[in-house]
């Protein structure tokens, strides 16, 4: 076990329901400051039960103890770990007709800061990260998710990510539905977010993204569990060889 | 079934003529009020087994003292005006009380003036005739306190005219509104009802002219205070040609009925409405539009958003009338709901009646509790519950918002977020 005591974030022996059914069966992660891990799995193992899980989606009831930067935040509702930077990047954002992505992410962004961000700075601010991510600047006046495709979402959760600059980054998928060219984009969004500060826990389940961006983690999940974790050589031995050679260890885990 | 005299209830209407007299009508005037006094006399309320009644107790809009007692309230009513206007016209107490009219307006011939007095070449009545209704009725036969709107043709106005009716110091206010555009004139126009104070009753009627080829953009806003009761009838005619844009926006009162809509009499009218209305606690709104195609190529287009906190009613009633005669013509219709408690309710009936195959019609309705997906997803990037509500229900009503003046869309937002504040 890592010693935890200045890790970005950890949690330990999580479990999460949806009504009655248990998906996430006892799941310890501790990230250290700087670290990226990668949490792989296939389809409907429950990795966006834990992500959403973990942020606190009202859906799903949670057990288990969840650390912020030293701080238990187990209690804390969605709105205040993201104030005390949480962030999850959605594997699908829904979308908000009428509300522009500016005028969320500076009412988004002011929370986060604790204090009102004056417009003129913040509009330099945010077309300055949409260059980054080489975003039209029409963007600024849509409605949120509105009308977006794949890739444009999956482009503005980064972009919040960037105006919100979180501690701990969870990252559901953000780069499946994404072509050559975005998915260049979008992880040197990952990349410039990724300080020696910042935690990240990217969840996929193609080893794609990793060319761009490098874990030191990477986690097996299967069934609800962390049935293996190595480095980023596991990520290719699992390209090569799936994920059935690694049942026997799922059932294994749950003793 | 039909409708029965209710032994019960009866309004009383005494001093028609000594009303007319006193504020100085014509004879014709004195006619038309004298027919709609006859029309409620006895009281036949609607059957509230048809559509229009459905939702709410028509008896609610009875008034108990007689509106005929021609007693005006000194009142002292401030009204900081903080837009350009081209001009501005008040209503308060069962009177007239003050008119502006701008110089540029004033030197185009724009008219203001007291419609008691007004020449109104047999239009008073004629687009809300006292047959439309009993609240219509004892409007036609009681009102004082009324204006004349004319903008004469091809005058187009940078600024808008703002038209307000302050509901106070009188237990029955009947205000009436006669609007004019002359063919080819363009300008917008904003109705506000506002006040309240004692238990007040409004019955109002709004008409407006909409001559060939105009451009009129009209906002009916009514944010009265808790505890008024009220029904306003609003109904613009189009001539060939014209372009009417309707906004409402409804927020106020205890009790609120509306009964708004056009006649698109002239080939190629064109109609859109966009409307939004957000009651919280135990606010009761009830809204009927109608769109009547009456001529060839006429087009309408709705759009009306409602948002209800507490144990908020709304009723929407939606009619389209597509005439025999009026092929080529095409109809939407929306309207969505939002509940933000589980005590709200709303009910949406679309109510079409197309008597001719050539035409495009649509309509949809929805009513739907916040999304708790959206919510999370904002509270995700911090915004605390109330923000992340606010922001769901600026977004869903800032369309209709947006067409609203700027000072008029402030003070709605405020109401919003007073109203969200609530839950
Ligand atoms: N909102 C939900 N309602 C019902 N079942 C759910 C819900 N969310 C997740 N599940 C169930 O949990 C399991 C894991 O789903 P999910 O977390 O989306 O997996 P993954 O992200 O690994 O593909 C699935 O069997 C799914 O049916
Ligand atoms: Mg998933």
């Amino acid at each position: 076990m890592t010693d935890s005591t200045n890790a970005v974030f950890s949690c330990a022996d999580v479990h999460i329901w949806v009504g009655e059914k248990e998906v996430v069966k006892g799941v310890d992660l501790t990230v250290m400051p700087g670290e990226i891990h990668a949490i792989m799995g296939p389809n409907g193992s429950g990795k966006s039960t834990l992500a959403n899980g973990l942020m606190g989606h009202p859906l799903y009831t949670v057990e288990g103890r969840l650390t912020l930067a030293g701080e238990d935040v187990s209690a804390l509702s969605a709105d205040e770990k993201a104030r005390k930077g949480m962030f999850l990047a959605f594997q699908y954002p829904v979308a908000i007709p009428g509300v522009t992505v500016a005028s969320f992410l500076r009412a988004a962004v002011s929370a986060r800061r604790g204090a009102e961000v004056p417009i003129r700075d913040f509009r330099k601010e945010l077309l300055a990260r949409m260059a980054d991510l080489d975003m039209d600047t029409a963007f600024a006046g849509r409605y949120l998710n509105d009308g977006f495709s794949g890739g444009e979402k999956k482009r503005v959760e980064i972009l919040q990510m960037l105006m919100l600059q979180p501690r701990f980054a969870l990252l559901d998928e953000t780069d499946s539905g994404l072509d050559i060219d975005a998915l260049k984009v979008v992880s040197k969004g990952i990349n410039a977010a990724s300080t020696p500060e910042v935690g990240m826990v990217l969840v996929t389940h193609y080893q794609r993204l990793l060319n761009y961006v490098r874990p030191h983690v990477v986690h097996v999940f299967m069934d609800g569990r962390i049935v293996r974790s190595g480095g980023p050589e596991l990520a290719l031995e699992l390209e090569e060889r799936g994920y059935d050679w690694l049942e026997p260890a799922a059932a294994a885990g749950g003793a | 079934m039909s409708a029965q005299p209710n032994p019960t209830l009866s309004v009383a209407l005494e001093h028609v003529e000594e009303l007319a007299r006193g504020l100085g009508e014509s004879g014709d005037a004195l006619a038309l009020r004298e027919r709609a006094r006859d029309l409620v006399t006895p009281l036949v309320l609607p059957d509230r087994a048809r559509h229009l009644w459905r939702y709410t107790n028509p008896e609610r809009f009875v008034p108990v003292a007689d509106p005929t007692v021609l007693a005006p309230v000194a009142i002292a009513h401030e009204w900081p005006r903080e837009d350009d206007l081209a001009a501005a016209a008040l209503i308060a107490g069962g009177a007239l009380r003050m008119v502006e009219i701008d110089d540029t307006a004033r030197r185009a011939g724009v008219v203001i003036e007291d419609l008691h007095r007004a020449a109104t070449d047999g239009l008073l009545g004629s687009l809300v005739p006292p047959e439309h209704g009993f609240a219509e009725a004892i409007n036609t036969a009681a009102w004082h306190g009324g204006v004349l709107v004319r903008v004469p043709a091809g005058v187009e106005l940078e600024h808008p005219i703002r038209v307000r009716c302050v509901a106070s110091a009188e237990p029955v206010s009947v205000p009436r509104v006669l609007v004019v555009a002359g063919a080819g004139s363009a300008f917008e126009l904003v109705e506000g009802h506002v006040g309240g104070g004692v238990p007040a009753l409004v019955l109002g009627v709004t008409e407006i002219a909409v001559g060939p080829d105009a451009r009129v953009r009209y906002s009916l806003v009514q944010r009265w205070d808790a505890g008024v009761t009220g029904h306003l009838t609003a109904r613009a005619r189009l001539e060939r040609g014209a372009h009417f844009q309707m906004s409402l926006a409804s927020f106020g009162g205890s009790l609120y009925k509306a009964d708004v809509g056009a006649v698109l009499a002239g080939e190629g009218a064109q109609a859109e409405m966009f409307g939004v209305s957000m009651g919280g606690e135990k606010q009761h709104m009830d809204h009927h539009t109608e769109h009547l195609h009456e001529a060839r190529k006429t087009h309408s287009n709705l759009d009306f958003k409602v948002a209800l906190t507490g144990a908020a009613r709304s009723a929407y009633t939606g009619m389209i009338r597509i005439a025999h005669d009026a092929g080529g013509s095409e109809a939407y219709q929306v309207n969505r709901n939002l509940l933000l408690s589980e005590d709200a309710r709303a009910e949406s009936i679309p109510e079409l009646e197309i008597l001719t195959d050539d035409v495009r019609c649509s309509h949809g309705a929805t009513v739907a509790p916040l999304d708790e997906e959206q919510v999370f997803y904002l509270k995700s990037r911090g915004l605390p519950h109330f923000q992340a509500m606010r922001l769901i229900v600026y977004g869903f009503l800032g369309q209709t918002l947006q067409r609203l003046p700027a000072t008029t869309r402030e003070r709605i937002e405020a109401l919003v977020a007073s109203r969200l504040h609530e839950e």
